[in-house]
Formats: C-alpha cells, structure tokens, sequence
C-alpha cells in the first residue's frame, strides 16, 4: 500500500487546470514538481491540501480515501513562496498556532526546539515583518514542520531568496526533513532543489503529468524532447546498426554512438546525454575507458554562474556540455575552436523509440 | 508639452477643490455664532441630535453585522448567483434616496413581509424604526463594499495555512481573516455611520419628517430651511458637517493603514 495515491485527478480552474494525473508515493519520499509557469503545480498542492474539490478522481493518505475530507482533518502542512505568515502574531504564536490546537501543554518546548532547530530560536518575539525573507521561510517551514504533518507539500520554497540564502535555507530544510522522516511534495523552478532534496521527480505540463520517477530515471532518461529541454538534457535521434563487445552502437547523423543500454538492430532509437557528463578536450583522449570520442565545433559559450554551458555541433548534431569557468579558463577555449567531446558508453543513456513531442500524461 | 498637460489637470484639480472650500467655509461664516449656540442647545436640536446619534449607532451596529458576512462571501465564495446578489445589493449606492425609500415603503406597507414584520413588533412606516430601517438599507451598500475590498486584500492563503494547521473555515475567520480585516472594519464602521447619519430622501419617504418624532439632523436642516428658519438649518448642517469631516478623517487615516 502507498502512502499516498493519487488517481485520475482532473480538475478545472478555468485558467488553471489538471487532467488525468496518476502517481504514487511512499512514505518519506521527497518528490520534487518541476514544469513551466501554468502547469498546474500548484493546483495539484492545493486539491491535495483540500482547498480546490477534484471534478474527478481521488486522493488516498495511508490507505484512507481523503478527496472529500476538509483540510483541517487531513494533516497535511504548506509552505508558500511568500511564507504567508500571519502578520498580526509574533514569530512564537505563528509556530505555535498549529500546534494549539493538538496540544494544552508542552507546545513552548516544541516551538523552542523546531526554531532552534531552523536557527530562529532568536526571532520568537519579533513580528513577521521585522525579518528578512530567508528568516521568514524558515518560519513559515518551523510552523508547518511543528504541527507533525504526515504529508508537508512546499510550493516552490526558496524562490524569493537570494542564492546564498537559498543555498543555506535548502541544507536546513534537508536536515529538518531527515531528521523527522517527512513525505515531502515540493514544487519548484530551481533544478538544483530536485538533484539536492528529492528522490522522486514529477514533470509537468499545461495540466498534464507528463513524467514521474526516481530522479535519476528523469534527468537521464526523459520522456519527451520538452522535458529534456527542461532539464537540460540532449536528446538524439538515431537507429541501431550492431552490439559489439557487449555495447549497443547507435548511429546518429554518420556519428556512432556506443551505449551500454541495450536495444534491437535496427530499431530507431533515442539517446538522452546530460550536460554534465559530457568531458571537453583540446584533441582526442588517448589511452582512456571513455568509449565516445566526437570532434566538434565549439558554436557558443553561455556563462551560468560558476559554470559555462558549451554549445558544440558535429555535423548537424547539436551537443550541450556543462564546464566549470576553471576548465574553461585552462583549456583557454573560444568560439571557433574545434574541440572534442568525451562520452562513457554508461552516460549514453538509450531512452524510447521515438522521441515524443506531444503532451502524452504518464499512468503510473 | 507634458508640463503643461500637467498642470492643466492640477488646475482643474484646484478649481473644484476651491469651490468645495469656500461652499463650506460660507456654512461656518454666514451664520452669527451666538445664533448657532442658541440653536444648539434649542430642544428640537437636542432631540434631533439625540434621535440622529441613536439611530446612527443602531443602524451602523446593524450594518456591520450584516456587511461582514455579505463582504466576505463575495470576495471568497463562487455559488449560484453571486453576481445578481451583488449587483442588488449594490444598487442603492446609485440608486435616488427618494425611490429607494418609495421601494421600502411600498415592501413595509401592505405586504406579506410588511405584514411579518409587524407580527414581529416592528412597524417601519413613519416610524423611528424605519429610520433606523431607512439608514440600514442607505448605508449597507457602502459597507459591503469596503468589506468586500478588505477581505479581497487579505491573501487567502494565510487562510489555507490556517486550516491546513487543523482549524475550520469559522476559526480561521475569527483567528486570521477578522483580525486582519480590522482595519477594514473600522474604515466601513465610520462610512456607514456617516451615511447613516447623513441619509435624508430615504428617511423622508420612509419614516415622514414629522417635526421631534422622526426629525433626525438632515431633516433638522429641511424642515428648518422650510420654515426660513436659517439659524437652526445652519446650525445642524455645521453638525453634519463635523460628522462628516470626523468620518473622512478616522476613514483616511484607516485606509492608509490598511
């Protein structure tokens, strides 16, 4: 039995809406939601928490079916972008609020241990609006975190933060959740949230759950060419020609790939590589495990941060490969340069045949 | 270019707001102030006065009772016919006073609802019950509104929070959207009291300007002017006028801090 199922969801806000969405979740699970703007993520949060009543479908906690429960009877916390902080309490009676109700004693003791916990043991005094935004969400997490919600959903938590605040808040929030073995549903725009807190991933679109599993099988074996993009993985299309020596060789635009999934000859086929796994150098790699050596046109450099996103071309096939700004500076690369692409046989990853464009909802 | 657009609309601006002030600074300067004491302190002042205030409190005390849950379920709740609701309960704020009061003496006259009312002990026809009646149904509207505007202001998912933290929608009401409306409240509480106290045509067609029976402070000012009485109309329009210039500033000084 799951701990939480949710089964031909459908529901229609007029702008907003959610069709046909299946998934399921053990307990503990951390499962990030990621999609664009009007994807319905935080609809599906808030017919979870009992705010929005599903046209159609059901929704079970622990085996009991609670699509009709109001959300007061349903347990289940959230934590908004905008924290969503009562302002005429003070910090102390926002995260002793809930617990007032389930409790006529030790509530002071649980509000001192959860603040302490999320470092906020100092601000129990001030009122909501004397803090900063990192402060409140820590907040606004003590709040729901202290009421023991067998389910805490987290709609898109850390956005408003600067990133070095977001970086603190999310480590805090991995050992909170840790520590008291939460089932956590957390939307968000941020990929590093989904490869830092979740072991679960669900992608959507315009209303449509359209990807959901473990996060590995998501960043590395995407469904679609759209969810791909999303999570910046390249997507190849190509047909199997031969195993060879226990590899799978793909051919894609006169280029031949090598992976150790395994596919028919002769079956069209699609390859998903990651940013990331992807190792650039000047000529060709001599003496090493690596399987796949691509020379190719390095077209554009994109900064990211601490990172560079390199956009290379072998013949018409496009490649994105994730650098550090030091590898960057130490290979000394430009635009124009011609530079090869090192890929293991292991991060050829072959993931369906074809590729999918349409929006096609995945049935769990 | 722009400048002069600019203060072509300033001027404007201070052309009304010229005449506005010397409309009332002509009710403070015309009238002799020993003149304005005297009537003051006449009886028919202190009775119209008193009548005014009482039915003022009452009637406002009623209208927040009801503006409250009418503002609060337009601004949260979709359900059938909320827009036709709205649109009726709105209607008087452009509707003459005179026909309104002609529709509430028509529904309190002779009518199954004027008929169950008077089972009830409550006779609204030239009565001080319908003044308070007539204020009611003038100041209602007025309120809603603000109402409506303060509970839209409020984010609804402090609201969630609040339930999904195990309170039902009546607690989290009290707990979080109420206190939070207080300013809004307040705000409305003084517009309502200064319609009430100010509603003329509505109390005139309802509950009659009989002379120290249902003679609130506006019809004071009428009856008075009528007879060419200037002293007395003079004197109860300056109360009005403090009224109104007590409620503009406690309702400003509230917006601002909303």
């Amino acid at each position: 039995m799951s701990f939480l199922t949710v089964e031909d969801l459908h529901i229609n806000l007029g702008e907003f809406y959610l069709k046909e969405v299946f998934f399921q979740l053990d307990q503990g699970d951390y499962l990030t939601i990621i999609g664009p703007t009007g994807a319905g993520k935080t609809i599906l949060l808030e017919s979870l928490i009992g705010f929005w009543a599903p046209d159609k479908g059901r929704i079970y906690l622990e085996g009991k079916e609670i699509t009709k429960e109001p959300p007061e009877h349903r347990r289940i916390g959230i934590v908004y972008q905008d924290y969503a902080l009562l302002p005429h309490f003070s910090v102390f009676k926002n995260i002793a609020y809930g617990l007032k109700k389930k409790y006529k004693h030790g509530i002071e003791e649980r509000v001192r241990d959860i603040a302490s916990a999320l470092c906020i043991d100092h601000l129990l005094h001030r009122k909501p609006a004397t803090l900063s935004g990192g402060e409140q969400q820590r907040v606004a997490l003590a709040r729901a975190l202290v009421a023991e919600p067998k389910l805490l959903l987290m709609d898109e938590p850390f956005s408003a933060l600067d990133s070095r605040t977001r970086r603190d808040t999310r480590l805090l929030v991995k050992r909170a959740i840790k520590e008291r073995h939460t089932t956590v549903i957390h939307v968000t725009h941020d990929l590093i949230d989904a490869w830092f807190l979740a072991n679960k991933v669900a992608v959507f679109r315009e209303g449509h759950l359209l990807q959901f599993g473990p996060l590995d099988e998501v960043f590395t074996r995407p469904r679609s060419e759209f969810i791909a993009d999303f999570v910046g993985v390249t997507m190849l299309e190509g047909r199997v020609k031969a195993q060879e020596h226990g590899l799978t060789v793909i051919g894609v635009d006169g280029i031949d790939f090598r992976s150790l999934d395994e596919a028919g000859v002769g079956t069209d086929v699609t390859l998903a590589i990651r940013p990331e796994d992807i190792i650039v150098s000047r000529g060709p790699l001599e003496q090493v495990s690596v399987q796949n050596r691509i020379e190719a046109l390095l077209e554009d450099i994109v900064p990211e941060g601490k990172t560079s996103l390199l956009r290379l071309r072998a013949h018409d096939m496009p490649l994105s490969v994730l650098v550090t700004r030091n590898a960057l500076h130490q290979l000394q690369l430009a635009p124009g340069d011609m530079v090869w692409a090192n890929i293991k046989s292991a991060n050829v990853r072959i993931v369906r045949d074809p590729i999918g464009t349409d929006i096609e909802p995945v049935r769990e | 270019m722009a400048n002069l657009f600019k203060n072509l609309l300033i001027t404007f601006t201070f052309l009304i707001t010229g005449l506005l002030v010397f409309a009332i600074a002509a009710l403070f300067m015309v009238p002799e102030l020993s003149d304005v004491w005297q009537s003051f302190w006449s009886e028919e002042m202190l009775y119209s006065l008193r009548l005014s205030l009482w039915t003022g409190l009452i009637s406002t005390g009623l209208v927040m009772v009801f503006s409250l849950p009418i503002g609060y379920s337009l601004s949260r709740f979709q359900f059938f016919g909320k827009g036709f609701a709205k649109t009726i309960i709105d209607l008087p704020v452009a509707f003459p006073e005179l026909v309104l009061g002609l529709c509430l003496l028509l529904l309190f006259g002779n009518t199954f609802v004027g008929r169950i009312f008077q089972w009830m002990g409550l006779n609204f026809v030239f009565t001080k019950q319908g003044v308070v009646a007539a204020q009611f149904f003038t100041a209602l509207p007025y309120a809603s509104r603000i109402m409506k505007s303060t509970f839209d202001y409020i984010d609804p998912r402090m609201e969630f929070v609040s339930r999904s933290l195990g309170y039902s929608m009546s607690e989290t009401f009290m707990n979080v959207s109420l206190p939070l409306a207080k300013n809004g409240i307040m705000a409305s509480t003084v517009i309502a009291f200064a319609r009430c106290i100010g509603t003329f045509g509505t109390v005139l067609i309802l509950a009659g300007g009989t002379y120290m029976k249902t003679e609130v402070l506006p019809m004071t000012l009428y009856l008075n002017i009528s007879y060419g009485n200037m002293g007395m109309a003079l004197t109860s329009g300056i109360v009005l006028m403090v009224v109104s210039f007590l409620a503009i500033y406690v309702f400003e000084r509230t917006e601002a801090a909303l």
